[in-house]
């Protein structure tokens, strides 16, 4: 009896020194691995997110500089934090006329997060400069994008990339008569800000499509309110082209403008004159839907029509938007014009829909002739 | 002796606008519905008709080329349209309606300038 007790009380005690020595030497390993760690290059004032938040507005309050010291091609241009300006680590010399006037404004440096070192040295360079008031947000932007309720900013070369890759979705957040209709990005589809909720309807099903909202430019909200908005309602892949329309206008020039339709000699179809005239100079100001069969539009058809053949086309009418023209051509004008009244019967509001009333020929060598009706 | 001569005149009066109207609709080249819409309002009927489980397809079995022009005139003009089966989507149509299936089965009908293809 005696001896199984202090066998029980010989296996206790193995097992608590076990327990303690695994403990004890579990600590100052740790700590031995920070201390290792050489910290100099680190920033002596470090914010949160909470912090970058607080001082961030649209448009940025004049006494907050928020800069994003990443590189610009592979980092800025895809999403910064809203509001950022971008002066690289390795420009900071070149740009540094883009660094405020006033010493006493508060910059807030950011990069890639808590192994990066750029807005650290950057922050150092600022105080070295005689700025007082630098602060560095050393988890940067793959914390910021990634709490609730943040998205990033994006470039207009980013949202070029995309327009041209098909691969997100353009929102223009602006009022459709006075802005809108005057130009946009290509693409785009109006939601305006203040018709959200009847209009959100045109967002994509797909709550993991990559949205782009835009307006006006730096000063303007409604691209920022219209991605708060579209983040309530799920979508997981939101982004504002924040310097929105005048930056894509100087970069890339005017943008498609509303194209009004002239309307030919029969119901429904669009004069012929014109059909040739858009193909031939500004083919995207329409959207132009082949409801041929998939195999003859596989053998010659417009560069930038769609195929939809006639028979599957019904459901897809309530997706089409309606920010842009909508023609409808085949071979003869028999399906295009079933498809125009197949429209008329199902979506009645849209109303800038045309079929194209002319004998078309997609010859072998890729010509198209294209001939009135006899 | 009056009251029959209002009446009569009443009558030849409405027979008269039947006529031409009746005419109006026809031109020396076929009927002059929208031959297009008529496309579009044949094929929905049949969706219906195939909704309703009348027919087992939304595709309708005849197509204009199966039939000649004069063919076509006279099944229109007799209203003749028991071969397309559904009945009650047929009954539906208004005159309108008719009329640019009317022409869509003439325009295209076997001895027309452009027959209708299986599309």
């Amino acid at each position: 009896m005696k001896t199984k007790k202090i066998a029980r009380f010989i296996l206790a005690l193995i097992f608590g020194l076990v327990l303690t020595t695994g403990c004890t030497a579990t600590k100052p390993a740790k700590i031995a691995e920070t201390d290792t760690q050489d910290m100099s290059w680190m920033y002596h004032d470090i914010v949160d997110a909470e912090f970058v938040a607080e001082h961030l507005s649209i448009p940025m309050p004049e006494n907050v500089m928020l800069i994003d010291a990443r590189p610009y091609k592979g980092k800025y241009v895809k999403g910064h934090i809203p509001g950022a300006v971008n002066i690289p680590f390795s420009e900071f010399d070149k740009k540094i006329a883009l660094l405020p006037a006033d010493k006493n404004t508060l910059l807030i440096y950011y990069c890639e997060g808590l192994k990066c070192k750029l807005s650290h040295k950057s922050a150092k360079k600022a105080e070295k400069m005689g700025y007082t008031n630098v602060k560095v947000y050393a988890k940067g932007y793959p914390e910021w994008v990634s709490q609730k309720g943040h998205y990033a900013a994006v470039s207009a070369e980013q949202v070029a990339r995309q327009i041209d890759e098909n691969t997100a979705m353009i929102i223009d957040s602006r009022p459709q008569k006075t802005k809108f209709n005057k130009g946009h990005i290509p693409t785009a589809v109006n939601i305006p800000f203040s018709q959200f909720e009847t209009l959100k309807g045109k967002l994509p099903r797909d709550l993991d499509t990559p949205i782009v909202f835009y307006c006006g430019g730096l000063k303007c909200r409604l691209s920022h309110k219209s991605a708060a908005k579209a983040l309530e309602m799920g979508y997981t892949r939101v982004t504002v082209f924040a310097k929105g329309y005048p930056e894509w206008k100087k970069i890339y020039g005017a943008a498609t403008e509303t194209l009004q339709v002239k309307a030919g000699e029969v119901e429904g179809s669009i004069d012929l004159g014109l059909f040739k005239s858009i193909i031939a100079n500004r083919p995207e100001s329409i959207l132009l839907i082949d409801v041929r069969d998939a195999d003859e539009f596989a053998k010659g058809s417009f560069k930038t029509a769609v195929n939809i053949p006639v028979e599957i086309l019904e459901p897809k009418i309530k997706t089409f938007a309606d920010d842009k023209p909508i023609i409808f051509v085949c071979s003869t004008g028999a399906r295009s014009g079933e498809a125009f009244y197949m429209t008329q019967d199902v979506r009645e509001s849209l109303k800038d829909v045309f079929y194209v009333e002319a004998e078309i020929d997609f010859k072998k060598d890729g010509n198209i002739e294209i001939k009135a009706p006899k | 002796m009056f009251k029959k001569c209002i009446i009569s005149l009443i009558v030849l009066m409405f027979t008269m606008v039947s006529f031409s109207a009746a005419f109006a609709s026809e031109g020396s080249e076929g009927p002059l519905g929208n031959d297009r819409k008529g496309k579009y309002t044949y094929r929905k009927v049949y969706k219906a008709c195939a909704a309703a489980g009348e027919v087992e397809s939304e595709s309708p079995k005849i197509s204009p080329a199966d039939k000649t022009m004069g063919q076509w005139k006279n099944i229109f003009e007799t209203k003749t349209f028991n071969d397309f089966g559904c009945q009650e989507n047929w009954a539906a149509l208004s005159d309108t309606d008719v009329l640019d299936i009317y022409s869509y089965f003439y325009n295209h009908a076997s001895d027309s300038p452009t027959p209708a293809t299986c599309k």
